[in-house]
């Protein structure tokens, strides 16, 4: 059996895990306190990739990380090589993909925090910084926990999006998913076969210490 | 309640498969490369038949699997000769028949590339940064364009620049968007309206992709599905074919 | 060393419209009905709310100056609050509380031994009494070494007995400390017991104190007011209660 999909699709689903929870939630943040004009519309963009069929999403990653797009130029003239057909650029398009399935649960712990509790940290003399890093996080880690699992199942299980914009390149974009898919296609049932019977187990475990981690912290909370 | 339940007969009655009135009617399986010259082939036939042709596009590797689980088509048209093959060895389909010969070609979206001598310069010229290549397990004329590419023991020197969609249409898709520099398609997607924007490359070393077809064990009236059958052969749809580039 | 305020602020059934002062080791107490705007008071000396003009200022820094533009955030102030419904931080237990913007470790030992919840260090929050949370709120405050120590009706939620107690070992805290203390409250006995000056705010203006002296002792005013009489112990009223006014 071939492992390095299987390796390629872990390793592709941490990162992005990782990334996004990092980049979604200031964004999560700034959504559950702010009130202004076109949140809502705001909130309905981010949503958007849960809409479209990923087929669609990918062609238009496609069309805008491709060296005619804006995040493709953008993307070439810093690093100066492309960012469609690499590691990089899937990751990328998970992160766009996944993106709503972290700011909701993110969001919803953050509303549920006491405001009095933010402003007795204001008093006592934390910065809004300080306040989000020393009081907001600790105090949400099971909506960070949710998100962390909705955005890793998300990015193992991709296929339409990466199909699109990774080009399938064995070691650098080709995933489990689309290795599992090529196996079908091409009639390896058996083949096909192993590589589920892998992954399951494997996504199964990590779900499973991620839900151990939620009721820890639920716990006192 | 009475307005659920209204409801929900009215919403039985659309969904309910009522059989097709105008008289009888085919169920084609055909490989998503031969889509464009089908459906002229289709057309012409349902004008001298009392029949309707339906066909669903797909890949190859796609339809088999759906046969093999019991897909209720008549005919398979296939992107290359093994699957019909291996259909009628595993009992599912009748001995296969060639439809249709296809022809690999280097096409690129970028006019500057077009006065190059040859498809080996083309892949190996340093603005052709990326390549597409339908992946080879899974596509045909990606297996043909691989066979070229190792004939002409160019695999070590443009690995690099390979890009492998799961099928030739994305490929073609690919170079006409300029994701990539350059695709290997079939000379069906450089001869048609999108093709002619851009210019390609005859790969000499490809060997040609033999289309196989055959008729299922499912197919119930056999008499219209063998007229088809022949129909595919024949001189209309022949010169249909030559006009995409099959022989 | 004292907090001057004189603000104006629209609240949704009336204007609010205040000025007093309170000195280092004096406890003002401010007493009214709910709604009254005593909070948004307390709220706008500790920077939680913007007045709509005016000043605060502490030991000649400007906190609040609405014409020349500065308002220095909550952060900046250096002062306690205890809130009324004493939001202690649910992630640490009882002694991390105290020592969360404690500015030497020595005094949280102390503090909390001398408000005797030391025993309780490493309980969680959610684990301990209304009275011993409140105590823990006000030994995080005062770990703060705060300039200013405001109280926005602390104890109303607790039983009689341990009000009773906690406003002893207020009364005891104003001795030792010499800043500026403003407590909040709806109660006249603790008013009484506990304050050098009262103020009443009514609707949001301060009742003067000619008006108030007069009218203690009339109940139908009392109630007005929303100064309830919280059956306590014989505390009596005191003739000689200085009350603040413009």
């Amino acid at each position: 059996m071939d492992w390095q999909p299987l390796f390629l699709s872990l390793k592709l689903a941490a990162v992005s895990t990782f990334l996004l929870i990092i980049l979604a939630a200031p964004l999560a943040y700034a959504l559950s306190l702010a009130r202004f004009v076109g949140k809502a519309f705001l909130e309905a963009l981010i949503n958007l990739p849960m809409a479209l069929p990923p087929t669609v999403l990918g062609f238009y990653l496609l069309v805008i990380m491709g060296p005619k797009g804006f995040l493709g130029r953008f993307w070439e003239t810093i690093t100066g090589s492309p960012l469609v057909f690499t590691f990089q650029g899937i990751v990328i398009a998970l992160l766009i993909y996944c993106l709503p399935f972290a700011i909701q649960p993110m969001k919803a712990a953050f509303e549920k925090i006491d405001r009095s509790m933010l402003e007795s940290a204001y008093v006592l003399g934390l910065s809004p910084l300080a306040t989000f890093l020393r009081v907001i996080i600790p105090n949400s880690i099971s909506g960070l926990a949710a998100a962390a699992i909705l955005v890793f199942i998300h990015s193992i299980g991709a296929f339409g999006v990466l199909l699109m914009v990774g080009g399938s390149i064995p070691g650098e974009t080709k995933v489990v998913s689309i290795a599992i898919y090529e196996a079908v296609e091409s009639l390896a049932y058996r083949e096909a076969g192993r590589m589920c019977l892998v992954l399951i187990p494997i996504s199964y475990s990590f779900l499973l210490l991620l839900n151990l981690i939620t009721r820890r912290s639920r716990a006192w909370s | 309640m009475r307005r659920f339940i209204l409801f929900f007969f009215t919403l039985v009655l659309f969904v309910y498969p009522y059989p097709t009135v105008a008289g009888e009617s085919l169920h084609i399986a055909v490989a998503a490369n031969f889509m464009q010259p089908f459906k002229e082939i289709a057309k012409l036939f349902e004008s001298e038949n009392p029949v309707s042709v339906n066909a669903t596009f797909a890949s190859s590797g796609h339809l088999t699997g759906q046969i093999m689980n019991g897909a209720p088509y008549d005919i398979f048209l296939s992107a290359d000769e093994e699957r019909p093959a291996a259909l009628s060895q595993k009992g599912f389909a009748e001995k296969p028949f060639v439809y249709a010969r296809g022809r690999v070609v280097l096409w690129s979206a970028k006019k500057e590339l077009c006065g190059v001598s040859g498809w080996q310069e083309v892949v190996k010229h340093p603005s052709v940064k990326k390549i597409a290549v339908a992946s080879p397990k899974v596509a045909p004329y990606g297996a043909a364009a691989m066979a070229a590419i190792e004939q002409s023991s160019l695999q070590n020197m443009i690995k690099h620049k390979l890009v492998y969609p799961e099928n030739i249409a994305q490929a073609f898709q690919y170079a006409a968007t300029e994701s990539v520099d350059a695709a290997f398609c079939a000379l069906s997607s450089a001869l048609s309206e999108q093709g002619k924007k851009g210019c390609y490359f005859e790969v000499g070393e490809a060997p040609p992709i033999v289309q196989g077809a055959c008729v299922l064990m499912r197919a119930k009236d056999r008499q219209t599905v063998n007229k088809f059958a022949n129909f595919l052969n024949s001189p209309e749809a022949n010169s249909i074919k030559k006009k995409y580039g099959y022989k | 060393m004292e907090l001057k305020i004189s603000v104006k602020k629209r609240l949704p059934s009336f204007e609010l419209d205040v000025a007093f002062s309170c000195s280092p080791d004096k406890l003002l107490v401010i007493i009214g009905p709910s709604g009254a705007g005593k909070t948004t008071i307390i709220r706008m000396l500790a920077g939680l709310d913007k007045p709509d003009e005016g000043t605060i200022t502490f030991n000649g820094e400007t906190w609040v100056d609405t014409k020349k533009g500065i308002f220095v955030p909550p952060q900046k102030r250096q002062l306690g609050y205890v809130f009324q419904d004493y939001p202690l931080f649910p992630h640490l237990n009882v002694q991390k509380n105290v020592a969360f913007a404690a500015q030497d470790e020595t005094c949280v030992e102390r503090l909390m031994k001398q408000f005797d919840i030391w025993h309780l260090r490493n309980r969680n929050v959610a684990m301990i009494s209304g009275g011993e949370r409140q105590r823990c709120a006000i030994c995080q405050n005062l770990a703060r070494k705060p300039r200013v120590l405001l109280l926005d009706e602390p104890f109303s939620a607790l039983d009689a007995v341990t009000r009773k107690t906690l406003r002893t070992e207020i009364k005891q805290l104003k001795g030792e400390l010499c800043i500026p203390i403003i407590h909040v409250t709806h109660d006249i006995s603790e008013a009484t017991q506990l304050g050098d000056e009262l103020l009443s705010v009514v609707q949001g203006r301060i009742v003067p104190r000619w008006l108030f002296q007069f009218r203690l002792k009339d109940l139908s005013f009392r109630r007005r007011a929303g100064i309830e009489d919280i059956w306590g112990q014989n505390d009596t009223y005191n003739d000689n209660l200085e009350v603040s006014s413009l």
